[in-house]
């Protein structure tokens, strides 16, 4: 039977706010033309679109723990359709020097396992000064995975992403 | 094919949007009552269709301009709202939102459709104040007198008071996350 964090991620897959987004093409849950079958819960690989740069894929799938969804938010990170593990550093998205973009996506903490964003667990949980820095960027039990992947989908979409 | 059914994706004043799978020879006031969002005998609500952006598209120098995204006639069947197309539907009773938007002490001004999203009417604000480009992708919503900086998916509709069809923002620099 599946655990009740595990139900309302999937209620939320299902909502209206997630569905737009699938059919606007701006993000969606791997399919099985990348991987048989979703990895065990609490994990899910889900894909989210990327505007056009040179030699740069059209969208990234990320690898979200999401344990005690949605007490707590999701962690990950971009994950390689290819080689089903963790996207190797040198393929991952690359923003303007100093922008925000680089600081989210950044490699050189915590191995690159997780995204430098008040809405990712581990980031959030060494950054409890965040609260107070960033309170429009506080995760409580009202927020979605819609959330998260509109987050991740606004730095892909913006002119600080430079490619890969 | 002409007989598939349609998500569609409703928007009402202050709640989370809902899905709800129409035909398209279903009448578009069926599916907003199966749906509950208007009841039998709602008369003062208006449907709009679609996610309107005429906004981005007005001249720069206009001051005060506003949107011409018309209500549609409920009677009519999903396929002649061409919704296959259009997907999003809005339940109102503010038929235009005056948005001002202040940013370094003055103020842009223009009554936009409740069907908006905030990312149309962020990328307004930006053309106004003159923050187009690289530089202003990391400028933002924030309501006024408050921390909530909304989604740029959510729509103007679902924010605002149906009371006042008014809201304001300022438009503020994203912080980067340091530490």
């Amino acid at each position: 039977m599946d655990k009740p964090d595990q139900r309302l991620f999937e209620a939320d897959l299902a909502s209206a706010a997630f569905r737009a987004g699938v059919q606007k093409g701006y993000w969606g849950l791997a399919g099985t033309d990348v991987l048989p079958q979703q990895p065990t819960w609490p994990l899910r690989i889900l894909w989210i679109a990327a505007v056009i740069r040179t030699n740069a894929p059209d969208r990234y799938y990320v690898q979200l723990d999401s344990s005690d969804y949605r007490a707590v938010p999701p962690t990950g990170t971009f994950w390689d359709p290819a080689t089903k593990s963790l996207l190797e550093v040198a393929k991952r998205p690359k923003g303007r020097p100093d922008s925000r973009f680089a600081k989210v996506f950044r490699t050189d903490w915590e191995s690159g396992r997780a995204f430098y964003h008040p809405y990712d667990r581990v980031a959030a949980k060494g950054h409890p000064k965040w609260t107070t820095e960033q309170p429009s960027l506080i995760w409580d039990n009202n927020h979605t995975i819609v959330d998260y992947l509109e987050e991740i989908h606004l730095l892909l979409d913006c002119g600080d992403y430079l490619g890969r | 094919m002409a007989d598939q059914e349609l998500e569609l994706f409703i928007h009402s004043q202050g709640e989370r949007s809902r899905l709800a799978v129409a035909s398209p020879r279903e009448v578009l006031r069926d599916v907003l009552v199966r749906a509950g969002v208007i009841k039998e005998g709602d008369h003062e609500l208006l449907v709009f269709v679609g996610e309107w952006d005429g906004a981005v598209r007005e001249p720069v120098e206009v001051e005060d301009g506003e949107d011409q995204h018309e209500p549609v006639n409920v009677l009519l069947t999903i396929e002649a709202l061409e919704l296959h197309h259009h997907r999003h539907v809005h339940v109102h009773k503010c038929k235009r939102v005056a948005v001002e938007v202040n940013f370094t002490g003055h103020t842009k001004r223009h009554r936009f459709s409740p069907a908006t999203t905030i990312g149309v009417v962020t990328q307004w604000a930006r053309r106004k104040f003159k923050l187009d480009g690289a530089a202003g992708a990391e400028y933002v919503l924030r309501i006024c007198g408050s921390t909530k900086q909304p989604r740029p998916s959510e729509h103007l509709g679902e924010l605002v008071d149906s009371r006042t069809c008014a809201i304001c923002f300022d438009l503020v620099k994203e912080v980067t996350p340091q530490g």
